[in-house]
């Protein structure tokens, strides 16, 4: 074993043996001892009518003493019909509720609030919920067993040495009966009757307490992984509510973002170009007015003044007019994403090293989005990263378009300080992209938008 | 005249100073926001006032807020607002009350030194310069388009004039017409309208705005 592997395994060791004592083993074990109760309505309404009818009622409910079939099917009727109440009395989703904000605490597993109900009885998120409980049965079994078997019996085998010397010294020659010690095996018929009967094999039944709650953290999270996976399955709010969710709030983001877009570019046009003409057309009145309509004109210098304004102000306004209409479309994408990015590329005030790689042509839609994000990466980066060197590359995927902006600036960067990267974020998600940010404070920043090559296909 | 500016683009602003100068004008304040126009036309008096409509901070309509103060605090300086765009809401708002000594144009309108400055003189000397894109929403609009229909176009023609504001010689020269000819025709169009014949302009634009539905 090398040095660095040695010391690797003897991390390794050292967490297998804190692991008992770490905060998520004791929060996933008191999300273990909290869980049972929450399933236990429905069996005992069913247990307790079965009882009822067998022990009360005479025949027919009975037979030979025992529950007849029909008291059974009594039984889970009332059952389903005390179901069916709780789902309409909303106590079910009180329950969920309650196993949401629990898990969320305790796990770590934040799962969404599905929608309000639309009718009592027609409630989906109800009757998952009601399903959770069902299952919570025994999945809470198991998580029970998990605790009393791995947990409590661990601890009382640990303390098998401390008090036999206590309470079992008794004269030599007296016989005494074994003292019987719980392990997994136990009721399992394979090694069950471990006994101690000596002191010295108390120490036996210490090692076996050792070896349990060392596993136990670990079947703690192998019984917690199933009730958290019928958590995210049952009481969220449905993969189809959810995928209805998220498109309403894209299409919001889409729509606001298109009219806060529509804004701007009044903004800009008024305060701009419309400005520049109307100065424009000022100046050359006025020169007009210099001018007269025939003659000889007076003051031949104010008017080639004014005629010199006028026409700095067309060019001026040629050149804002230009820069909008680019904007709002580069002319350039027609060409592709190539050539649209290699003139973003050579504009860019760090510079830029390009690599494109799409062989398959995505959307018009798409390469507008592509684009528009690589020109904000440039310029954010521009501003902020006081980085040398970019690296953009394009590359396409299964279906995918992969835009990376690598710079080797400061890094930290946060979309939640306003940086146009949350904005960024929207845009993409309107078409199910995804945008990733990997920014260590003082590192690389790389920046990774991922699109899908046309827009509704997912 | 003195003449308070209020125009956020410096690139308009200097080119109004120089027209209105040129005109032998002089300007006496040049401010670029709402407040500081209330502010100049305390400390400066002017006679009037040309305004921008969209003005920081808020880019909407701070130009016709400080207009409509200016008229209710300093009822003699005239204003002249100007904006990109007509909104025939702001117009009513504007001439709510009295059209006199107020005026509102599109920017595009200081083009024509002439049209521009005479506006301007008029709403100095307590007319009323109503922009004709104003006019023509207002004519397009009008709940009496049916009543209109009994004029001649000529007479339609002095109609919109008059609704600017404009004087009969202001509408003789428009529309290359003798005085007399001109008197005629506002003769005849208040009697077709069954308007009452007024002796000042003011009285005649309110006439025939509110005849519009002002």
């Amino acid at each position: 074993m090398t040095a660095p592997a040695a010391a690797a395994g003897a991390a390794a060791a050292g967490a297998a043996v804190r692991a008992p004592f770490t905060g998520r083993a004791r929060r996933e074990l008191l999300f273990c001892v909290l869980g049972l109760p929450l399933s236990l309505p429905l069996p005992v309404v069913g247990f307790a009518v079965t009882i009822w009818l067998a022990q009360v009622a005479g025949p027919p409910w009975t037979a030979d003493g025992n529950p007849s079939w029909l008291a059974l099917l009594t039984a889970a009727a009332v059952v389903v019909l005390t179901a069916a109440l709780m789902v309409a009395t909303g106590l079910t989703r009180a329950l969920a509720a309650a196993v949401r904000r629990t898990a969320g605490k305790l796990l770590g597993e934040h799962v969404t609030t599905p929608p309000p109900p639309r009718t009592r009885l027609g409630d989906g998120p109800g009757w998952r919920a009601m399903a959770y409980l069902m299952l919570k049965l025994p999945a809470g079994l198991a998580e029970w067993y998990v605790v009393g078997v791995f947990w409590v019996a661990g601890i009382v085998n640990l303390s098998y040495p401390f008090w036999w010397l206590s309470f079992r010294n008794h004269s030599p020659g007296v016989r005494l009966s074994p003292v019987p010690v719980v392990t997994p095996f136990t009721w399992s018929g394979v090694g069950g009757h471990f006994q101690v009967t000596t002191f010295p094999g108390t120490f036996a039944a210490f090692g076996a307490g050792a070896a349990m709650l060392l596993a136990a953290p670990w079947v703690t999270r192998g019984v917690v992984a199933a009730d958290r996976w019928l958590i995210r399955g049952l009481l969220g709010p449905g993969r189809l509510t959810q995928r209805v969710h998220d498109l309403e709030q894209t299409r919001a983001l889409a729509v606001d973002n298109a009219a806060e877009r529509l804004r701007r570019l009044e903004r800009d046009l008024h305060d701009g170009a419309q400005i520049r003409l109307a100065t424009l057309a000022m100046n050359l009145g006025m020169a007009r007015k210099k001018l007269g309509d025939q003659g000889a004109v007076p003051d031949v210098a104010a008017a080639r003044e004014l005629v010199g304004a006028a026409h700095r102000c067309a060019k001026d306004a040629l050149v804002e007019l230009r820069e909008l209409a680019r904007g709002i479309h580069p002319p350039v994408l027609d060409n592709g994403l190539g050539d649209a990015l290699a003139s973003l590329a050579a504009t860019s005030a760090i510079p830029a090293e390009l690599v494109v790689s799409v062989p398959v042509r995505p959307t018009p839609a798409i390469e507008t989005i592509a684009y528009f994000c690589a020109a904000e990466l440039l310029a954010n980066a521009a501003k902020h990263s006081q980085a040398n060197t970019i690296k953009i590359l394009m590359t396409e995927r299964a279906g995918f378009l992969a835009l990376r902006v690598t710079d080797d600036g400061i890094g930290g960067v946060d979309p939640a300080r306003g940086s146009g990267l949350s904005g960024l974020a929207q845009r993409v998600a309107v078409v199910d992209g995804r945008l990733d940010i990997a920014s260590p404070p003082g590192g690389a920043t790389t920046i990774t938008v991922e699109l899908p090559l046309r827009a509704g296909h997912r | 005249m003195r003449i308070a500016i209020a125009e956020d683009a410096a690139l308009f602003r200097a080119g109004l100073v120089r027209l209105l100068e040129d005109e032998g004008h002089q300007v006496c304040a040049e401010v670029a926001d709402g407040e500081a126009l209330l502010a100049a036309v305390a400390s400066q008096r002017p006679d009037v006032v040309v305004a921008d409509i969209r003005m920081p901070p808020t880019f909407t309509d701070e130009g016709l807020r400080a207009a409509l103060e200016l008229r209710r605090v300093h009822p003699g300086t005239a204003v002249l607002v100007l904006s990109q765009y007509i909104e025939t809401r702001y117009a009513a708002q504007l001439l709510h009350g009295s059209p006199a000594g107020v005026g509102y144009l599109l920017k595009d309108r200081v083009a024509d030194v002439a049209e521009f400055t005479d506006a301007v003189g008029r709403v100095a000397a307590g007319g009323t310069a109503l922009d004709r894109e104003v006019v023509s929403q207002l004519l397009a609009a009008s709940r009496h388009a049916g009543d209109l229909d009994p004029l001649t176009p000529r007479e339609r023609d002095v109609l919109a004039l008059m609704a600017e504001g404009r004087s009969n010689a202001g509408v003789a020269a428009a529309l290359v017409l003798t005085l007399g000819t001109v008197e005629k025709h506002v003769a005849s169009i208040f009697g077709k309208l069954g308007l009452p014949a007024s002796e000042t302009d003011n009285r005649r634009v309110l006439a025939v705005l509110r005849y519009l539905g002002y």
